[in-house]
């Protein structure tokens, strides 16, 4: 039984890692932008059939289709930030909120148009295998995932503090109009912020679809948990999100075991109903950014 | 100006006959339904009218985006099949009872999320409908999951199933024209005016009463109670629910789409919308069917954006913008005396009731209040007092901690120590801001906060409506007040066209309205021209003569020193002098501070 309960701990904590960066992803986009990117999901989902393509075709690994997918992706989220994003920044929030979910549509269906709803997945034989350590099984797609979900976190957190652009991304998430004053490309550096967040969730895609089936609505599951992981981590807070993510991983982990894996979803409705009763600002939420 | 009167009194205006036209269309156009495809159309019309005028009671008149409807539609629909399945209950009892449960709902994702920022709100609802849609997928138990409930074809009156779809049309007909009213009514009413007073500025419907957070979520009770007879009348109408169709992120995005197009925040908004996007809808998805499955909505979503960008207003909004420019032209009062004729009902006199105390008393105490932000200490142990029925200026260097102290005082923020006494009683730390204008303090801002897409009548109500309940009594002494600071001339007019000068008078006007003892004044005469700070300058001394007591931030200086009875002098927050104006700018301490 012992053995069982840290499996699933193991399980979960290695899940939770992805789950993390998905959320990341989103929550640097509020954060900075004060927008709500709803068609964040389906990015992951475009991510997951990039990389699912490059293998079924041409077969390259997914690994090294992370590197790819990643400088796509950014740019893909430079070019959405200054067609689509900018020119409403201004305006009331019903604006953004509509201008994402109208993405979302269009990226969705239009995967569903070109691709059908068949679900897709790559089946690799080296990677079926697990290692054993001490009694617990480390499957090897979910430890690299993890590695390197954390690893680009960490980056991500290390530009965040430490470089000259990662400062003016927070100073421009503490106030717009006083980081024009001093100087900042409000306009550059918002795509550069928009790139980063989809290039996490390509990312994660991209670790995700060794592991995961993708179809056209792969992208709405997904987002959801990113939803409540941004909820619960306190809205635009990154250490939130992290903490948040490795939390669903686990409870994902063990109600899947002791309940049912059907009612995962029931769990996570239980947690963000408790979160928004019991503290609505979230775990991060009141602290400093 | 004629005219405005005219039209008002008169029921056979062209504008009333053209809204009888269109209802007795709307009324007989279920006739010629028997035709199913036609039917069908025109049942879903009617039925996305209904609740996307539901929706828009909250996206629209109130800004808060829900993307959770399909929730309430959903749970609606099954409270009723199940109640009717397992327990026979008439669906006519479910109609209501739908609803209700559904409102229950909406309580529950409404309660918390109001009081944090509307981002949230958008956020949690959209998840909220995600996870209901899996809930009732895997709790077969009670929904029997994918496979869907069929409701058995036995028609009836009384389990409103029918032969026809003549009935059925004429029942969403009803719901839509139901919701139509009520949103009619909520719009001309004390309840309307602050939702839309929520949407244009929280901060400024905060500080004239506006318990925010309450009529946010009365709104959406209202609002989740009819999409939940929508989702009752749904199910009637299909005899066949299941997961995929009711818990659907689309339904909720329709809502929206429908409204958006129609215009946002507009009575009649969602039927316009609903009578283009349904058709097509359905047209749409009978074209492209199963090869194209998915271009549908990829039009849909592409409509959306373009539709966000180039034409925000809407159908409803677009003719209005249309005709305002001929009707703002009749309605630049020229002669200001008829504008008032039509006052039948007398207001009770632009004074004070139960005035507190003697002139003299001591109104405001405000004992050592320290305020810090981080590591910089905004207010130093600050203690003064004003008395009633005087005019104190405070004044400092930019940075000094006057605004801060205002927002200390009026509840947008929270004091580390000290105590604030009004009227002798504590109102320190009173939150949130609507609480303080119950005690009748009210402030206005440095930035000027008026609600810019409202008339100037319509703003200055909502400060009128902090003591009336009645809509037409609250008309007219709202229009007292602005003949009373002299903007009866653009009475009529969106206040986002006003000069400068104009918007802080309907700032002055709408906290007046609320007929308060203390008023705080946020440096209300930056940023005017001297004509307009000799009028400002009267006009202070005319509020000052009601026998409101006046407490005013400035930074122009003339004007201050001429009005105020006493001056206190702020320097990096600390309470550097206090006095006679003439004995003050005498004060060394105070050129020091002013010229270093």
């Amino acid at each position: 039984m012992e053995t069982i309960i840290l499996q699933l701990a193991v399980n979960g904590i290695l899940l939770g890692g992805l789950y993390a960066l998905i959320s990341i992803g989103l929550t640097l986009i509020f954060g900075i932008i004060d927008v709500v990117n709803f068609a964040h999901g389906e990015f992951l989902m475009l991510s997951m059939y990039f990389c699912y393509w490059m293998w079924a075709l041409f077969g390259v690994s997914p690994y090294f289709s992370l590197l790819l997918s990643i400088l796509i992706f950014f740019f893909i989220g430079r070019i959405v930030q200054k067609l689509l994003i900018w020119p409403i920044i201004e305006e009331p929030m019903l604006n953004q909120i509509f201008t994402t979910l109208g993405l979302s549509l269009i990226l969705m269906n239009g995967a569903l148009l070109f691709w059908k709803a068949d679900s897709r997945a790559i089946r690799m034989p080296g990677l079926a295998q697990s290692a054993e350590i001490l009694n617990l099984r480390f499957s090897y797609p979910r430890v690299i995932a993890f590695i390197i979900a954390l690893t680009i976190i960490a980056l991500l957190f290390t530009f965040l503090k430490k470089t000259r652009m990662g400062r003016a991304i927070r100073a421009l998430a503490q106030d717009r109009r006083a980081s024009m004053l001093v100087g900042i490309n409000v306009d550059y550096h918002y795509q550069v912020a928009f790139g980063i967040g989809l290039a996490c969730t390509a990312a994660a895609g991209a670790l995700l679809i060794p592991i995961y089936n993708v179809s056209p609505t792969t992208g709405q599951l997904f987002c959801l948990i990113a939803f409540v992981i941004v909820v619960m981590g306190g809205f635009g807070y990154l250490q939130g999100s992290l903490i948040a993510g490795i939390i669903i991983g686990l409870v994902e982990s063990y109600s899947g075991f002791f309940l049912s894996i059907h009612l995962k979803e029931a769990v996570y409705f239980m947690i963000f109903v408790l979160v928004l009763l019991i503290k609505p600002s979230g775990i991060m939420g009141g602290k400093e950014r | 100006m004629k005219f405005i009167i005219k039209r008002k009194n008169s029921i056979l205006s062209y504008r009333n006959i053209f809204y009888l036209l269109a209802l007795i269309t709307l009324i007989l156009s279920p006739i010629f339904s028997q035709s199913s495809f036609y039917g069908d159309i025109l049942f879903t019309v009617f039925l996305f009218a209904g609740m996307s005028a539901a929706w828009n009671l909250v996206g629209g008149f109130t800004g808060q985006i829900s993307l959770g409807h399909t929730v309430f539609f959903g749970v609606g629909a099954y409270t009723s099949t199940l109640l009717y399945l397992h327990f026979g209950w008439s669906p006519w009892i479910n109609l209501i009872g739908g609803g209700l449960v559904a409102t229950i709902f909406g309580v529950i994702l409404g309660y918390p999320c109001f009081k944090l920022k509307s981002h949230f709100f958008a956020l949690t609802s959209i998840a909220f409908g995600q996870i209901m849609y899996f809930i009732s997928l895997f709790w077969r138990e009670l929904t029997n999951g994918a496979n869907g409930l069929i409701i058995p074809f036995n028609p009836g009156f009384s389990n409103i199933i029918f032969d026809s779809k003549i009935p059925y049309t004429y029942l969403a007909l009803s719901f839509m024209l139901i919701i139509l009213f009520v949103s009619y009514l909520i719009r001309k009413s004390k309840f309307g005016s602050y939702l839309i007073a929520i949407k244009e500025d929280q901060d400024a419907a905060e500080s004239v009463g506006v318990n925010s957070s309450q009529y946010k979520l009365y709104i959406f009770m209202v609002s989740t109670f009819f999409t939940g007879i929508g989702g009752v009348l749904y199910a009637r109408y299909i005899m066949y629910i299941d997961p995929a169709s009711v818990f659907n992120i689309g339904i909720s995005i329709q809502l929206g789409i429908i409204s958006i197009l129609g215009g946002l925040g507009m009575v009649l908004g969602p039927l316009f919308g609903a009578i283009i996007i349904i058709p097509l809808d359905i047209l749409l998805r009978g074209w492209f069917g199963q090869t194209f499955a998915g271009l549908n909505y990829m039009i849909y979503g592409a409509l959306l954006i373009i539709m966000i960008r180039k034409a925000p207003q809407g159908i409803v909004g677009w003719l209005k913008e249309k005709y305002q420019p001929y009707f703002e032209s009749l309605l630049r009062v020229s002669n200001t005396q008829e504008l008032y004729d039509d006052i039948k009902i007398k207001t009770k006199e632009f004074v004070l009731i139960n005035q507190y105390g003697k002139k003299g008393d001591v109104l405001l105490e405000v004992n050592k209040i320290n305020k810090r932000f981080g590591g910089l200490r905004a207010v130093k142990d600050v203690s003064f007092y004003i008395k009633q029925g005087e005019i104190v200026g405070l004044i400092g260097p930019n940075g000094a901690g006057k605004t801060t102290l205002f927002n200390v005082i009026t509840g947008f923020y929270q004091p580390e120590s000290g105590i604030i006494k009004f009227m002798d009683k504590k109102i320190t730390g009173l939150r949130p801001p609507y609480k303080v204008c119950d005690r009748s303090i009210v402030r206005t801002f440095q930035l000027v906060k008026s609600f810019n897409q409202m008339t100037v009548l319509e703003n200055v109500m909502v400060g009128a409506f902090h003591k009336i309940n009645s809509y037409t009594i609250a008309e007219q002494f709202a229009k007292k007040i602005i003949r009373f600071v002299g903007l009866e001339k653009s009475t009529y007019l969106l206040a986002k066209n006003l000069t400068l000068c104009d918007k802080k008078r309907v700032e002055l006007a709408r906290s007046l309205a609320t007929n308060p003892r203390l008023l705080l004044l946020d440096e209300i005469m930056s940023g005017l021209n001297p004509t307009e700070l000799n009028e400002f300058t009267t006009l202070l001394r005319k509020i000052s003569n009601q026998g409101i007591t006046l407490f005013i931030v400035e930074h122009v200086m003339k004007p201050v020193m001429t009005l105020s009875d006493r001056i206190i002098v702020l320097n990096y927050g600390e309470k550097i002098a206090e006095g006679p104006p003439k004995e003050v700018s005498e004060n060394e301490k105070v050129i020091k501070a002013y010229l270093g």
